[in-house]
């Protein structure tokens, strides 16, 4: 009689050991770099920057799972004078968490020296509640770039009165979005110029809800799997352009789909004018919500090849981005996840599918231990190529007790592209790579507007760390600032494309991206040690939709594009 | 008249029964009571945790016979290398595979071995999954028949994203075992990584049969059947995907809200 086999050799416990095992192979330095002067990314002290702020978890015996996954970041212009300013989330008052004294968020404004100061309670955005992340959108647009903080409880929506201060006008806006929200995006899914909102939404969560789970072999009691919650559809709402937003997630189809939502960038994986959003979930499928027009959204992740591990797995999907960074006309994904599952990048195949690069790229290796939240695609160097930036840690502070291998702090990754490919350089990048920390949030901003990007981190139960780069100062730049007229003012969606002699490049301005955390709208075009850029196309998001092509540009500042202008200024 | 006899009498008996003949020795009659607990008792945990027991007694009486009897035999330096392995002990489990090797350099299955260990130990070093494919390749040298060394060499094919190899390896493990799910599996996927989806999608369907509960197979066949145009068929595997991975959290209905 016939017996299927399958264990006499290849029981999965030896395969998985296999791997791990060449995958722990210790990465040889590519190139060597002699001075510290050379490393890419230096830490700024709080000392020197001024900012004096901590996050504080309120970590507790009960192991509150919202304590682990805080917090976000942002670098925001809330001034509107042309220097990024940071907006950091903290937790606070909940049912399950009583701080005394509160705490609260923290907004710092640039001094345009490297300083900050903080400008929290005049501005009125110290929020108070379970903090999570936070995503910046004009959402009026007003040219002031609004705030919405995502809570464990309900979120906040501020608007910016343009006099340095905000207005809390969740409750006028209709976007409150009780529950355990965790990122948002700001994005216009029916392109009638203005920005509609995805809210994240996690498990079904409170402190009765709260789980006596996670006691392991060392018998103490860690942050639950979240697989023990229920899952919860996320939250889509539409932008009336009076103030107020309708909660459309029902019709659009974003609710039937429950998740544990972590991250969600919005996206247009086809080319059709229409963002899409891709969702990663916690012990959950992940989502492709193509936009298929009309206000509705259908549900392609299984069908993209992006929901699930090569093994046909739900994994624990945390922070996502999107780009093209094969520079093949097509946006591509990237979703971070847990220890021992490998983060993937996915390259698009032109027809609604994906295949995950994560093993040619070296990623899959690079990241096996590790469990990844703020990332984002930018170019570090200004050489034309997008690189990546992975901020990591486990949510398990107590990991370290049960695994040989893996940590609760872990250090940051980067990685370098070619244009077509990518390449670990964290080893030889500085001491920022070695350094573990208890990673989250990541924001990508030029805070010393020097045309190199900086990198900001959410630190759970720690101080931000704010990254100088230093990389970019043999290459040459172009910083774009967009501003849409009958597109959305933010220009989310827009794709920019350039050339620089043998260089040439595209960009889309993506909505979100990372992880509870938002970026310097402005977008910087690096030319490497070309002397100067040929011409730069804008092809604004609908219902603009135009493309304007510009030329004589200068390099090695900011400028603004105004939609329909044809000029720079 | 068994049954006339209380059943706390009997089992306390066997019990006893299996202690006393471990204490002199007596093996076969150690085994009668075993058998005769097993058939009575079965599903008793107390019953059950002392079989345990005088199964490990006797393992271990069996391995000191063997190795006092036959020391320097193939099977003790064999059981010998899976013991060190197991506790972690690399290094000396080698070098009793390479005593075997030293003795009988064509026996079948040590090369195998050997280069699982290599794969194994967590500090093979970065030459570990070379060396291996080397030992793998001797074994089938002596065996050609070998569908674990071709299937172990398919997977070091596929994770250097060498295709080509992976599907001969694959096909070839497949071909020498036609109930091995695995390889199956492993040549779907090795043809889906080489794009060839069309193709992919006998080897999957064949691994379905063979294991119908394993996820992974699922996927893969779905991800060939999408990229096909079998929309419709996917889904279905999609949702056996789904039903296997499930959670069994019915989570909440669209639009309800939180109190």
């Amino acid at each position: 009689m016939d017996q299927v086999r399958t264990a006499r050799l290849t029981r999965r416990q030896f395969v998985s050991q296999m791997i791990a095992s060449a995958l722990l192979i210790p990465q040889r330095p590519l190139f060597a770099l002699t001075t510290a002067t050379q490393f890419p990314f230096v830490v700024v002290p709080p000392e020197a920057d001024g900012i004096k702020w901590k996050h504080t978890s309120g970590k507790s015996p009960e192991k509150y799972l919202p304590e682990s996954s805080g917090p976000g970041c942002a670098f925001l212009d809330y001034d509107n004078d042309g220097w990024m300013d940071i907006y950091l989330v903290n937790s606070g008052k909940c049912d399950f968490y009583n701080p005394n004294p509160p705490l609260r968020n923290a907004l710092y404004r640039n001094n345009r020296d490297g300083t900050f100061t903080e400008v929290t309670e005049k501005a009125g955005v110290a929020a108070g509640g379970y903090g999570q992340g936070v995503a910046v959108g004009d959402y009026d647009n007003d040219g002031l770039p609004d705030l919405y903080v995502t809570q464990y409880g309900k979120c906040i929506l501020y608007h910016n009165n343009g006099d340095g201060t905000f207005t809390d006008v969740t409750e006028k806006a209709g976007v409150a979005a009780p529950g355990w929200s965790s990122s948002a995006v700001w994005f216009d899914y029916d392109n009638d110029g203005l920005l509609d909102l995805f809210v994240c939404r996690f498990v079904d969560f409170s402190k009765e809800l709260n789980k006596p789970c996670g006691i392991h072999e060392d018998g103490l009691r860690h942050y639950c799997i979240p697989t023990v919650y229920r899952p919860m559809p996320s939250w889509l709402f539409r932008n009336n352009g009076d103030g107020t937003f309708t909660d459309v997630s029902t019709e659009s189809g974003i609710a039937s789909q429950l998740g544990k939502a972590w991250g969600v960038v919005a996206t247009d994986i086809n080319n059709d004018g229409l963002m899409d959003l891709f969702v990663s979930n916690d012990t959950v499928r992940n989502f492709l919500f193509l936009n298929r027009g009309k206000g509705k959204f259908e549900e392609i992740g299984e069908v993209a090849g992006v929901a699930y591990s090569a093994d046909g797995r739900a994994r624990s999907g945390m922070g996502v981005d999107s780009a093209d960074y094969d520079q093949d006309g097509f946006m591509d994904l990237f979703v971070a996840n847990l220890d021992r599952q490998s983060y993937s990048i996915y390259r698009n195949n032109h027809d609604e599918t994906f295949d995950d690069d994560g093993g040619e790229t070296g990623i899959a290796a690079a990241t096996y231990l590790m469990s990844g939240w703020g990332l984002k695609f930018f170019d570090f160097d200004n050489d034309g190529n997008l690189d990546l930036f992975l901020a990591n840690g486990n949510p398990d502070d107590l990991i370290d007790r049960i695994h040989s291998q893996v940590t609760y702090e872990e250090p940051p990754r980067l990685f370098h592209g070619t244009g077509k490919a990518l390449r670990n350089i964290s080893q030889q990048s500085g001491p920022i790579f070695e350094q573990p920390i208890s990673a989250r949030g990541l924001a990508i901003g030029d805070f010393n507007n020097d045309g190199a990007i900086d990198v900001l981190i959410g630190v759970n139960d720690g101080a931000p760390l704010l990254l100088r780069n230093t990389a970019s100062a043999q290459n040459h730049w172009l910083g774009i600032k967009l501003v849409g007229t009958t597109s959305n003012r933010d220009a989310i969606g827009a794709r920019i494309t350039y050339q620089a002699q043998d260089l040439k490049q595209s960009r889309m301005k993506v909505g979100g991206g990372s992880y509870l955390s938002s970026h310097d709208p402005r977008m910087v075009l690096g030319i490497g040690k070309r002397p100067r850029l040929d011409w730069v196309e804008i092809k604004w998001p609908l219902p603009g939709g135009k493309a304007e092509r510009l030329t004589d540009l200068p390099i090695d500042r900011y400028i603004t594009i105004i939609e329909g202008q044809g000029k720079w200024t | 008249m068994a049954a006339q006899v209380p059943a706390k009498t009997r089992k306390l008996a066997g019990v006893l029964g299996i202690r006393c003949s471990l204490a002199i020795d007596d093996r076969p009659a150690a085994l009668d009571f075993i058998r005769l607990l097993s058939r009575d008792f079965g599903g008793d945990p107390d019953v059950m945790f002392v079989t345990v027991h005088a199964y490990s007694d006797l393992s271990a009486r069996t391995a000191l016979d063997l190795a006092r009897l036959a020391p320097q035999s193939m099977a003790a330096h064999k059981l010998n290398a899976e013991a060190l392995e197991e506790q972690g002990k690399w290094e000396p489990a080698e070098l009793e595979y390479e005593e075997i090797l030293k003795k009988h350099p064509d026996a079948r299955g040590i090369h195998f071995l050997l280069g699982r260990l290599l794969l194994s130990r967590p500090d093979g070093g970065p030459d570990a999954p070379a060396r291996a494919k080397q030992e793998f390749l001797k074994e089938l040298e002596i065996d050609p028949g070998n569908a674990d060394a071709e299937y172990i060499l398919g997977v070091l094919a596929q994770r250097a994203q060498n295709f080509d190899e992976a599907i001969t390896r694959f096909s070839q493990a497949a071909k020498l075992d036609q109930n091995f799910a695995e390889a199956y599996l492993g040549w779907g996927v090795a043809l889906l990584g080489d794009k060839k989806y069309e193709e992919a999608i006998a080897p999957l369907k064949r691994a379905e049969r063979l294991t119908p509960r394993n996820p992974d197979i699922h996927n893969a066949l779905a991800t060939a059947l999408v990229r096909t145009g079998h929309k419709a068929e996917a889904e279905k595997e999609f949702a056996i995907l789904r039903s296997l991975s499930s959670t069994n959290h019915s989570g909440a209905p669209a639009g309800d809200r939180p109190q």
